[in-house]
């Protein structure tokens, strides 16, 4: 009984102690965050995005969208990459072996011909069966290719593209109109400098959508959706900002991240056969780019928006969650030297070090802590007044970090316009602290299981019409 | 000057442009200037006001929602009741290759924004005194 | 930790979290009058504007205080798509109501932002009483006070910038891409303190001027970018090929024919689409051995060149099975585009 009760405290100290690391973390980035989204602000008032718009120094950018069975959704996906305001860009569409009407929707709708392209083979990929051009559109090309996952068909369009960078979308994501042009002013700003640049993933259940473009932003109907809104904003206005701020973001979403194309050529690519390839990637730039000591940025802008699809039902929402956990493990593992390593600078004292600890052990040590404090509360060994008001507390915290994230979105961007909105978001800021967040965490946990066990494969898709959209990889939440 | 006239006499324009700043901006100077002004917001409301209400000259922006003003120009070059319907392209994108795309796809004449409504005022009624 | 800790730690966190929703809700609600009451005169303002911007209305018809702020929004937005006269009268209304002085003394403000929201705002505001300060704002410490200042005279199309712009553009102080387009803007003014940047000793900079003066120049620029074709520097041998391309030099043929056997790739490709450009059709067959043989960038290069020179030979080159992918999509492409 002793060396039980020992084990206890052992580990309701280390859940404690995790507890209150964690907090004190988010509380930094938080503050950390509101300095640089309101420098990002002010910055927006005087950033010449109509010059850059007009120019003819911008740099012409490759817009890569790889689909597999996306019917539903391709056609005005397409439709409204082709209507981004850049000066010169071309739109790849890669089709991965769909096995639903993708291709003939396309088709049909841009007026497809077969057309043989040239294709780079530096990065390896599939087989590619056809390539199309559209008489309706010169900047559109079709390549249809034996099915191989998305970062397969991802080199498959890095093979086919004609420009120095390449933007990589997801086949559900509605990109604003001048997302491209804001994702791009840091490359605009240090050409030589940036390797890459990502923007803010959003969720478009809801929203009212007109050809291909959010024309008015809703909240979902659905509460799970409404508590991912607002966890997208802890993970992408608080998260990514901080860590780009430290020179060490190592997330850029999948759903829609600008790269140099050579330097992606050079570190070999996207990786086949992961489901975290977006985190993976970023990684092994940082690595190269690090290992042989040049200068480089990769950012995080906040404004240029994505919009996709968020789960909203359960089953579907726990297979994503355990493909990023999973994602993140492949990425963080294949990795592992840059933890804890000086020579990664804050990378690898910092960045990675917290993912692995906060990021990827963390969900464990709440899914053990939880019982383990509960029991020596009931066993006696802890104090029950001390249980309920640290467990009060913590959840505290939890609803402290989730509002000023809110009040983060609402004073910068102000994207909900309607005052029912604004107040469900509030409720949601703090509900999601008593229960969904902790839900999460068993699925996150689950996802460890599954990279144990090795798991293979995309799990299956419930949503009409998407693919493997929701692999954004470990990317668009966390 | 034998300009077509719309059904009051005045010569009817149409102005198509999701940026409501043009639309205010091209208005205002067509209208002093003595046109009728129909305005659009993007390329479908365009075209289904082209068809219907059959301006005597359409003024269109390239970048606009839906359909873009190429796809319009087109649309309205392949259709005889607005074949010979002369169109204005405005536009920001200056590279040659859109230059070179919105005549082939059938426009009589480009406005580089940003534009002079002394220039804009000056074309239009080129183009309508030259019918 | 004591329970005390942990009982104030949780307080604190309420009364912060209850701050911030009641500054939220606080927010809202005077975003929503500010809303109502901007959509309520609107219209009317919008029509005041063009007409102000248009010159249609005398000084004394215009608005009171509480309308200058907005109206003054309106008529700095419609000044990013006029030019002409247009944006002579926007400036007697800046002039007119002290906002030029305003925006000139936030150029000393001691943040930078809105030292660069200054700099920024004066040249969407038209007054040539500007340029003299953003001058010297090109040289101010933060880079987005620079940038917006050299964006701004752009926007005002002042003679008088051209220099310092081109020095602040060579000198790395403004982005290429924002300092370049400043110059563009100026138009063929520029041109002459840019083309001495021709053989400058540093090879950014001549790329830089190389690039410009092709955008913006003519044929008499023609010789002297000729010369960059032999450049030491790969990346300016490149920008003097495109530049040539763009200008359609012809007497630049005999060079660009040379540079197809350029040692460095991306060079050729640009010799290729130059003389695609330029229209020379006795290259035809140096491009189709290019397209058929050499590296991807070039041969695609060379392949296009072809499209455009000689689609005859393209297509009967195409028909061969071992003529290789390039020519294959150039061939394919001018069949999509009839």
């Amino acid at each position: 009984m002793t060396a039980l009760r020992a084990a206890l405290e052992v580990i309701s100290l280390v859940a404690f102690g995790y507890f209150t690391a964690l907090s004190a973390i988010y509380l930094v980035f938080t503050a950390l965050a509101w300095r640089a989204v309101r420098r990002y602000r002010r910055a927006r008032s005087y950033s010449a995005v109509e010059e850059a718009f007009a120019s003819p120094l911008t740099p012409p950018v490759s817009v890569l969208l790889p689909a597999f069975n996306e019917e539903a959704g391709i056609v005005e996906s397409v439709r409204s990459l082709l209507g981004l305001r850049y000066p010169e860009f071309e739109v790849i569409v890669v089709n991965d072996g769909s096995l639903d009407r993708t291709l003939a929707r396309l088709a049909e709708a841009f007026d497809l011909v077969p057309a043989r392209k040239a294709l780079r083979t530096i990065l390896p990929c599939a087989r590619v069966r056809a390539t199309y051009a559209s008489r309706r559109h010169p900047e559109l090309w079709v390549i249809d290719k034996e099915n191989g996952g998305k970062p397969d068909a991802l080199n498959c369009g890095i093979g086919a593209a004609r420009y120095p960078y390449f933007c990589a979308v997801d086949a559900d994501a509605m990109l604003e109109e001048d997302a491209l042009l804001r994702v791009a002013k840091p490359i605009l700003d240090d050409p030589g400098l940036v390797a890459a640049a990502g923007g803010i993933v959003r969720i478009a259940n809801g929203c009212r959508v007109e050809h291909g473009r959010v024309t008015e932003v809703r909240l979902p109907r659905s509460r799970l959706a409404v508590f991912q809104v607002v966890e997208y904003f802890r993970a992408f206005l608080v998260g990514r900002i901080g860590w780009s701020g430290m020179r060490s973001l190592l997330i850029i979403s999948g759903a829609f991240g600008l790269f140099r194309r050579n330097l992606v050529e050079a570190v070999g690519g996207y990786a086949r056969g992961t489901v975290g390839e977006d985190v993976e990637l970023v990684l092994r730039l940082h690595r190269y780019l690090r290992e042989r000591g040049e200068a480089y940025r990769i950012e995080f802008v906040p404004d240029p928006v994505a919009w996709t699809e968020a789960p909203e039902d359960v089953a579907t929402l726990s297979r994503q969650r355990r493909r990023w956990q999973r994602g993140l493990g492949e990425a963080l593992w294949l990795h592992r030297r840059v933890a804890f390593n000086p020579r990664y600078g804050l990378l690898g004292t910092l960045a990675v070090p917290y993912f692995l600890v906060f990021e990827l052990v963390g969900p464990v040590v709440e899914l053990v802590g939880y019982p383990a404090v509960v029991a020596s509360a009931a066993l006696g060994t802890l104090s029950v007044k001390f249980f309920a008001a640290f467990f009060v507390t913590a959840i505290l915290v939890g609803v402290f970090l989730s509002i000023s994230a809110l009040l983060l979105e609402e004073y910068n961007f102000r994207r909900y316009g309607d005052d029912g909105d604004a107040a469900r978001m509030v409720a949601a800021a703090i509900g999601e602290n008593l229960g969904y967040r902790q839900l999460v965490t068993v699925w996150r946990v689950l996802g460890l299981v599954d990279l144990a066990r090795r798991r293979r494969g995309w799990g299956e898709m419930r949503r009409q019409g998407l693919g493997y959209t929701p692999a954004g990889g470990a990317s668009k939440g966390r | 000057m034998s300009v077509a006239m719309a059904t009051n006499g005045t010569p009817l324009v149409l102005v198509a442009d999701d940026d409501p700043d043009i639309l205010t901006l091209v208005g205002f100077r067509l209208e002093r200037a003595g046109y009728e002004v129909l305005p659009a917001r993007d390329g479908e409301e365009a075209l289904a006001l082209a068809l219907e209400r059959q301006p005597d000259l359409a003024i269109l922006d390239v970048m606009m929602p839906k359909l873009d003003g190429y796809e319009v120009t087109q649309r309205l070059r392949d259709d005889p009741a607005t074949s010979g319907m002369p169109v204005i392209l405005l536009t920001a994108r200056v590279q040659e290759a859109d230059i070179t795309r919105g005549f082939e796809a059938g426009a009589d004449d480009y406005i580089k924004k940003p534009f002079s409504p002394q220039e804009l005022r000056a074309r239009v009624q080129a183009i309508l005194g030259r019918r | 930790m004591t329970l005390d800790a942990v009982v104030w730690t949780a307080l604190v966190l309420t009364a912060a979290g209850s701050l911030s929703v009641y500054l939220l809700a606080v927010r809202r609600l005077y975003l929503m009058r500010s809303d109502r009451r901007y959509s309520a005169g609107g219209e009317r303002l919008a029509t005041l504007a063009a007409a102000l911007a248009a010159g249609d209305l005398e000084p004394a018809n215009d608005p009171a205080q509480a309308e200058l702020e907005l109206l003054a929004e309106l008529l700095a937005r419609y000044s990013r798509q006029l030019t002409g006269e247009a944006r002579s009268n926007i400036a007697a209304f800046f002039e007119r109501h002290g906002l030029i002085a305003r925006e000139l003394a936030h150029l000393g403000h001691r943040r930078p932002w809105r030292r660069a929201r200054a700099a920024f705002l004066l040249g969407d505001m038209c007054s040539q009483q500007a340029v003299e300060p953003l001058l010297r704002a090109l040289d101010d410490p933060s880079r987005d006070v620079r940038s917006a200042a050299a964006r701004s005279l752009g926007r005002l199309g002042s003679g008088r910038a051209v220099e310092p712009l081109v020095r602040a553009l060579v000198e790395q102080r403004v982005p290429r891409a924002v300092g370049g387009h400043a110059l563009l803007t100026l138009g063929s003014e520029a041109l002459g303190p840019l083309r001495p940047l021709i053989l400058d000793t540093e090879a950014v900079v001549r790329a830089t001027a190389v690039e410009l003066v092709g955008l913006l120049g003519d044929a008499n620029d023609a010789g002297l970018l000729t010369d960059r074709l032999r450049d030491s520097a790969a990346e300016v041998r490149a920008k003097a090929a495109r530049a040539l391309g763009r200008l359609g030099a012809e007497e630049a043929t005999m060079a660009l024919r040379e540079a197809l056997g350029d040692r460095i790739g991306f060079v050729r490709a640009n010799a290729a689409i130059a003389l695609g450009l330029v229209g020379d059709r006795a290259s035809a067959p140096a491009l189709l051995e290019m397209a058929r043989s050499d590296e991807f960038d070039p041969a695609h290069a060379a392949a296009r060149a072809l499209s455009r020179l000689y689609p005859e030979l393209l297509w009967s080159a195409a028909r061969d099975s071992t003529s290789g992918p390039h020519l294959a999509e150039a061939a394919d492409l001018t069949a999509v585009a009839r």
